[in-house]
């Protein structure tokens, strides 16, 4: 791709997100959609400072190298096989750190992003607010609901900006659906089923120098919640979007029961949120059959919208009875003929297999979009609206679905939480 | 009206496929009446989802009783009363409860001196159809063929070619075959079948005799006409589940308008279909 070819590309992506989020009631529902689409302000780019540089951080290094506003200024992780990857993708004078401290101490960024273990999320994040730096923490935000209250109220007190990654609020493809969701096309959304489902381990090989709860600390419930905060966090974001509000209450089973292989975090769970008026999210995530892969199923009484695919579905209505067809057609041709009918009607309720329609607009480069929204946020001093609750709430749903199942009963959407 | 076009409407209602055929008059209006009766219908008798017929239900189940507010409903057990002694007992849509039944008819009060519960299966389409008919009639609606689930048709005046409307019923195994003709105006049609697509599916409900509570097996059809769709639906289902003597006294009484043909023979079977009346 050339440099004309991805600045083209980034117009018609950029122009497909504010075209996405012009419906009736966008403002409301994704109101950071439009701005993160905005011109981006000139002036000198903003200096990241990255901790943690596994896949992830890789990932999101290699994005905020796409930004037109922000430059990767430092980064730090104690693992060097990954900060050995990591400086490929930086210039090679970029200082480097062992300790995350030490690079906040060192004054040479303006900002922080995180993609570090879970359970370190929080005392990165607040170590940093701490420090003065505005922060950008993967999702889900930290291993307990406590410690992402504790972000947020961090971040207010010190006055300074966080935001949490969530891609899918950057994906046309998602906006556009809400659009058409919010048009009534499919309907009163009364239920949405979602699904991550895999088939592989998870587990990742351990380059030498490694500790199995460095490099698979996803699979370690004092490190993550597994599933829970690793996968459905994404969807039960997407959920609460659709929805249009937040759960009352959750209940859910999990199991390890196909990968036993000494992790403690389920490999298997399924969960039923309640919303208001009866509205139900129904939540399913494995690993060890992919045929259903990643999916948000939204069901309304109109229509059905799978984002993942990308597809809007109407609901089928019943075809024409032969029978009468041909005696409209009879009459029209002025025949007079016996129409057979009677016979018993049986519609076996199976699944509907119909193609439905493009939502358009395949994914781009939503994590950039993110960043770029992040930097001129830490510009001007205000963090792009309405981002920061989706995080939250999603990383709270995704935490007390883990407890229910723990607890083995139906929990009540917490009354202490931070509002916004 | 030769040549006529048909205005139609099609859509899902009481689980199933709804059809509405009118001719002799273009007022969408007319069509939009009769859908809304039938859906009015649906509200009111459903058991599947929260509705006068689930909230009376929640108060007979314990054999209390209560005011029925509900015209629908209540127009619809005064049918059923009526008709639950015209078939001897056999048409109950309480599962043979209904003896223990008493509606006041000044108070609109419904009682029971046992628990019970209603569902209307296929007498709410006969009955939805009816009201879809007096909605048409009301508009000026001169002919009309109006169909639910395709064992559940009414039809509305003269044919619009003039005279009758020739109706056929077909076998329900053997392809080709019809079991009867009929020429029908102003009138209903029923099916009821323990054979057919579905009928053995797992879930499917079996049919009850409510007089002694047998589950009704045979390979038959039951074909009803009737002035009403509400009585078409209650007698086809009474001839499915009567035995010998109650069908002979069914039939006798209108012999050109019910039918049970029992289907003995191997399906495809080339024997001649033996019509019990």
């Amino acid at each position: 791709m050339t440099d004309d070819d991805f600045a083209l590309s980034r117009r018609t992506f950029l122009d497909r997100v504010l075209l996405a989020s012009a419906g009736v009631g966008m403002s409301a529902a994704a109101p950071w959609a439009a701005r993160a689409a905005e011109d981006i302000a000139k002036g000198p780019r903003v200096r990241i400072g990255v901790i943690g540089t596994g896949d992830r951080g890789r990932t999101l290094i290699q994005n905020l190298n796409k930004t037109r506003n922000c430059t990767v200024a430092a980064l730090c992780d104690n693992f060097e096989p990954h900060m050995a990857k990591a400086r490929a993708y930086v210039p090679a004078n970029t200082p480097i750190f062992t300790d995350h401290r030490k690079m906040l101490e060192a004054k040479g960024i303006d900002a922080v992003v995180i993609a570090t273990p879970l359970d370190l999320h929080a005392r990165h994040t607040i170590d940093a607010l701490e420090a003065g730096y505005p922060v950008f923490c993967e999702k889900a935000m930290a291993r307990t609901i406590a410690d992402c209250s504790a972000m947020v109220t961090r971040a207010r007190a010190r006055g300074k900006i966080l935001q949490i990654g969530h891609q899918r609020l950057f994906n046309p493809t998602y906006l556009n659906a809400l659009k058409r969701a919010q048009a009534g096309e499919i309907g009163n959304i009364t239920q949405i089923r979602a699904s991550w489902h895999r088939n592989r381990s998870w587990r990742r090989q351990i380059p030498p120098g490694g500790t199995e709860r460095e490099i698979n600390w996803r699979l370690y419930r004092d490190r993550s919640a597994g599933l829970m905060t690793e996968l459905a966090t994404h969807q039960l974001q997407v959920a609460n979007w659709f929805m249009g509000g937040l759960p009352t209450r959750v209940m859910g089973s999990g199991s390890i029961c196909f990968w036993k292989d000494g992790r403690d975090v389920y490999d298997q769970v399924a969960l039923i949120y309640d919303y208001s008026d009866g509205r139900k999210v129904i939540y399913t995530s494995m690993l060890n059959n992919a045929r259903y892969g990643c999916e948000e199923q939204i069901q309304g009484s109109k229509g059905t919208i799978e984002p993942e695919l990308g597809r809007i579905y109407q609901e089928v209505q019943p075809g024409a009875v032969p029978a009468l067809a041909r005696m409209r057609a009879d009459v029209q041709a002025g025949r007079k003929n016996t129409v057979p009918i009677g016979g018993a009607t049986w519609f076996p309720e199976l699944p509907v297999t119909t193609p439905g329609d493009s939502l358009g607009w395949g994914e781009y480069d939503e994590t950039m979009l993110q960043f770029e929204g992040f930097g001129e946020a830490v510009r001007s001093g205000k963090e792009v609206p309405g981002l920061l609750a989706q995080a939250y709430y999603a990383s709270v749903a995704s935490l007390l679905g883990e407890q229910a199942i723990d607890q083995g009963q139906a929990l009540a959407w917490p009354a202490d939480l931070v509002t916004f | 009206m030769t040549g006529a076009a048909a205005s139609v409407a099609r859509f899902a209602a009481m689980g199933t496929r709804v059809e509405l055929h009118v001719f002799g008059c273009d007022d969408p209006a007319a069509l939009a009446a009769a859908r809304a009766a039938i859906l009015s219908v649906e509200d009111a008798l459903t058991i599947h989802r929260p509705s006068p017929t689930t909230a009376l239900n929640d108060a007979l189940s314990s054999g209390g009783n209560a005011v029925v507010e509900d015209r629908l409903l209540f127009g619809a057990l005064v049918q059923v009363d009526a008709l639950w002694r015209g078939t001897g007992g056999l048409f109950d849509p309480s599962l043979g409860h209904w003896s223990a039944l008493t509606i006041d008819r000044a108070s609109r009060r419904v009682s029971s001196t046992r628990p019970l519960t209603f569902d209307f299966g296929g007498f709410g389409k006969g009955y939805a159809l009816d009201r879809a008919v007096t909605a048409l009639r009301a508009m000026g609606v001169p002919s009309a063929l109006l169909s639910a689930g395709e064992s559940s048709i009414a039809v509305l005046g003269q044919h619009p070619l003039g005279g009758d409307w020739p109706l056929a019923v077909p076998h329900p195994a053997n392809d080709g075959a019809w079991l009867v003709e009929l020429e029908l105006q102003d009138a209903a049609l029923s099916i009821s079948s323990t054979i057919g697509p579905g009928a053995a599916k797992p879930g499917r409900a079996a049919m009850i005799r409510p007089t002694d509570g047998a589950i009704v097996t045979t390979a038959a059809t039951a074909i009803a006409a009737a002035a009403t769709g509400a009585e078409a639906e209650a007698l086809s289902t009474a001839l499915l589940v009567s035995d010998p003597v109650a069908r002979d006294r069914l039939c006798a009484a209108a012999p050109e308008q019910r039918f049970l043909f029992p289907h003995a023979a191997p399906v495809g079977a080339e024997r001649a279909l033996e019509p019990t009346a």
